[in-house]
């Protein structure tokens, strides 16, 4: 860096859960804009395989075609491949017919019912063309045993269908299907400060009252010392109903409550396509991509004179 | 529910043969109910679907009743319907015993292509991909159907026309041929049937509205990561705008979104009269808001979210909860109309009118007035002459009368005067030179008076 002042900041992350479909974690250091960019790319440009084209042979089912083909197309696949794949429009080895073993899966899908029962055709009843990319699994977690799938549609005595699929990769900002996100969020950290000695002049009933205040059980009393301690403050949404309450007992001030404006607690579910942590990981790695696309294009060095340092601090000052 | 909802229409509806059937992709029943739409069994066919909706302003497209759609939800199925619309084809039997028959297929020649979905008996096959121009039926009819009985041992001779029936359905558009049926109709004729589907998903235009008579049509459609978040990960299907409520007064819309609210919380129905009813089946809005604080909300329904675009906190509460929202029938695609050139009325020479007839946009008097308050004189010259009904006249300048122009003399010559000089060449309006070819004929003679310009 010539010489200017870097902006540069580290920020610093701490998980505090991790499962294979939800992680939650803490981003400290860094302001709103960079959680919000890594909040936008996990739902909408992390790329996932979905199947994206339905060849129906045969459906005599109650559901039309167009129909069953939007259902197959929001089945989850497991895409832990689908960074490294490539999207049909830009593979040379099929001319962007997106139809070779580069760029696409395939599936195959019969199902007829020949007894009196309902016959319900689920994500189960697709068969892959390659053992990586397979309808996401979910099990009941009372019964951890059984493996239900999602149901595609339910076929009386009968009825058949009988289909060729190709899924895709894709990314989310072309459709919902694509997107590996359930929930991604964040919320700033509070800051929770109680004015103690305001809060002593509050008879126990007071007290009571006004922790039940608020929707959430951010507040509560200690049972030894009969004191308003805050138990858990990410449960504040900040909804101000502790300070109106305290405002109404002629008590103003009685607590204190801030965003801090550098720490955010994020929560993010995946839908199963990948691993809620890979999709954290994947996200940074294509926030990395796009801002190297910037650092590296031309445009930036010649608009160093309009945005001077920082021109140079895109390009990694 | 309404009549311009969509939704289920019957438990039979895709047995059934409408001219038009809409029917929504994904019904559902609605989150609040009352008592009275339980024992009529309103609710046992979906009519809409249950929306998150945030009370907010975005982006400046949703104002005046406008709203604003998340596209995600839009890629999920909501608000996604079929039309299906039917077209009936008679083979008409006629009075010289003559009657329309269909041929085969031509699949070489002039018109195969639009002849692709057709099958071996000259109908459209079902589960055909249709598009417009393509024909569904190659139907043909002879040539004369009056006067003397054609015997049998002639029939096979007699002389045909075709009357190939083709689809004018939208263009670009991914349609399907659902169905095909045959049947007799009353005389007797076998008729056909077509039943033809398309499924679509809103766009830009389409109407919606809620129970409480509060419509508007999609004002734009946005990505989900610039939609407002909660930090629970609440997000919303569809944001409508404030200013809907002061001047309507719709106070059952606000206790719909509590009470939805509180249904989706507490995994209940809930019965959403204004009043509680007499026998205490409805909720209270105390009773919904004390759900709410249970399950962790404000009581008045109000959520804190973060703006999606930039990530920092809104600055106010957003009033956000699920309403029954419907889809409405009228829809831009079967609207949207727009023309260059095209068929014009015979009478007139004008632009024809409306959609159906692929017709102009008419200047009326008022965008007339319009311009000549502003002064374009031009622009009214063009849109009411040239992009009208220009046409040449032959004017005599002495009688003021008009005549004719001869090609073989190359001149214009007055009928009444019988003279050849005197004529002028002027542009007027068609719909002019008919007023006064038909004041003519009621005996009064305009007269057209010309000066030097």
């Amino acid at each position: 860096m010539d010489g200017g002042m870097s902006y540069q900041r580290f920020p610093k992350v701490k998980i505090r859960e991790m499962k294979d479909d939800m992680v939650k974690f803490e981003l400290r250091e860094t302001d709103a804009s960079v959680a919000n960019a890594l909040r936008r790319v996990m739902i909408a440009e992390v790329p996932t395989v979905a199947i994206d084209l339905v060849e129906i042979e045969v459906n005599s089912s109650v559901l039309n075609d167009e129909f069953i083909a939007h259902r197959l197309g929001l089945i989850p696949l497991t895409s832990d491949r689908a960074m490294s794949m490539r999207f049909s429009r830009d593979c040379d080895a099929c001319d962007g017919d997106g139809q070779c073993e580069f760029c696409s899966v395939e599936f195959h899908l019969r199902a007829k019912c020949l007894t009196d029962q309902t016959l319900d055709v689920t994500s189960k009843d697709l068969y892959s063309s390659d053992h990586t990319v397979v309808p996401v699994e979910f099990s009941d977690p009372n019964d951890p045993g059984e493996q239900r799938g999602i149901i595609i549609v339910k076929l009386r005595r009968g009825q058949e269908l009988r289909l060729r699929a190709i899924a895709r990769k894709g990314i989310g900002k072309d459709h919902a299907k694509w997107s590996p996100a359930a929930t991604v969020t964040f919320m700033y950290e509070p800051m929770i400060r109680i004015n103690e000695d305001l809060m002593d002049t509050l008879s126990l009933e007071e007290k009571r009252t006004w922790i039940e205040s608020s929707p959430t059980k951010v507040f509560d009393l200690d049972p030894v010392t009969q004191q308003v301690v805050v138990v858990e403050p990410e449960l504040y949404t900040y909804d101000d109903e502790v300070i109106k309450k305290a405002d109404a007992m002629g008590k103003s001030g009685l607590v204190e409550i801030e965003a801090k404006e550098d720490s955010f607690i994020f929560t993010v579910e995946s839908t199963g396509a990948i691993k809620a942590s890979q999709l954290v990981l994947n996200a940074i790695e294509i926030l990395k991509q796009k801002l190297d696309a910037v650092r590296l294009s031309d445009d930036t060095v010649e608009a160093d004179d309009q945005f001077g340092e920082l021109g140079a601090h895109l390009r990694g000052g | 529910m309404g009549k311009q909802a969509m939704g289920n229409i019957a438990y039979n509806q895709l047995r059934r043969m409408d001219t038009l059937l809409y029917l929504l992709v994904y019904p559902q029943r609605p989150l609040l109910t009352t008592k009275t739409i339980e024992l009529v069994g309103y609710d046992k066919l979906g009519a809409g679907q249950n929306a998150t909706v945030a009370v907010m302003s975005y982006s400046g497209y949703d104002i005046a009743d406008a709203i604003v759609m998340n596209k995600s939800s839009l890629d999920r199925g909501f608000g996604r319907c079929i039309v299906m619309k039917r077209y009936s084809v008679v083979l008409q039997k006629y009075e010289n015993d003559t009657q329309d028959r269909i041929l085969r297929l031509d699949r070489k020649g002039y018109g195969a292509k639009h002849m692709r979905i057709l099958d071996d008996d000259g109908m459209a096959s079902p589960w055909e991909i249709i598009s417009p121009q393509d024909i569904y039926i190659n139907k043909q009819s002879p040539a004369f159907t009056r006067g003397t009985r054609v015997p049998p041992s002639e029939l096979p001779n007699i002389r045909y026309k075709s009357s190939k029936q083709t689809f004018k359905g939208p263009e670009g558009e991914y349609c399907v041929v659902d169905r095909v049926a045959l049947y007799n109709d009353r005389h007797n004729n076998i008729s056909i049937k077509f039943l033809i589907r398309h499924t679509r998903r809103p766009e830009v235009g389409d109407k919606f509205s809620s129970r409480h008579g509060q419509k508007g049509v999609c004002g734009t459609i946005i990505q989900q990561e610039d939609f407002p978040f909660s930090e629970r990960g609440i997000c919303p299907d569809l944001i409508m705008n404030p200013h809907g409520f002061p001047s309507r007064m719709t106070v059952g819309k606000m206790i719909e979104l509590l009470g939805g609210k509180a249904g989706v919380s507490c995994g209940r129905f809930h019965y959403g009269s204004a009043f509680g009813e007499p026998s205490g089946h409805a909720d209270t809005v105390e009773a919904m808001s004390e759900i709410l604080v249970n399950k962790g909300f404000s009581y008045i329904g109000k959520d804190f979210l973060y703006s999606g675009i930039t990530g920092c906190p809104l600055q106010a509460y957003i009033f956000m909860g699920p309403i029954y929202y419907q889809k409405l029938k009228h829809m831009v695609l079967d609207k949207m109309h727009a023309r260059a050139d095209g068929p014009r009325v015979l009478l007139t020479r004008q632009p024809t009118e409306g959609r159906a007839r692929n017709g102009g946009l008419r200047v009326g008097e008022m965008e007339r007035d319009c311009l000549i308050a502003y002064g374009a004189s031009m622009l009214i010259f063009e849109r009411l002459m040239i992009s009208s009904d220009p046409f040449e006249v032959q004017v005599c300048r002495i009688c003021g009368l008009l005549g004719y122009y001869n090609h073989h003399l190359k001149t214009g010559i007055c009928s009444s005067c019988k003279k050849r000089d005197g004529m002028s060449t002027m542009k007027l309006p068609y719909a002019c030179k008919l007023l006064i070819q038909e004041l003519q004929s009621m005996n009064i003679v305009p007269r057209l008076k010309l000066a030097e310009a």
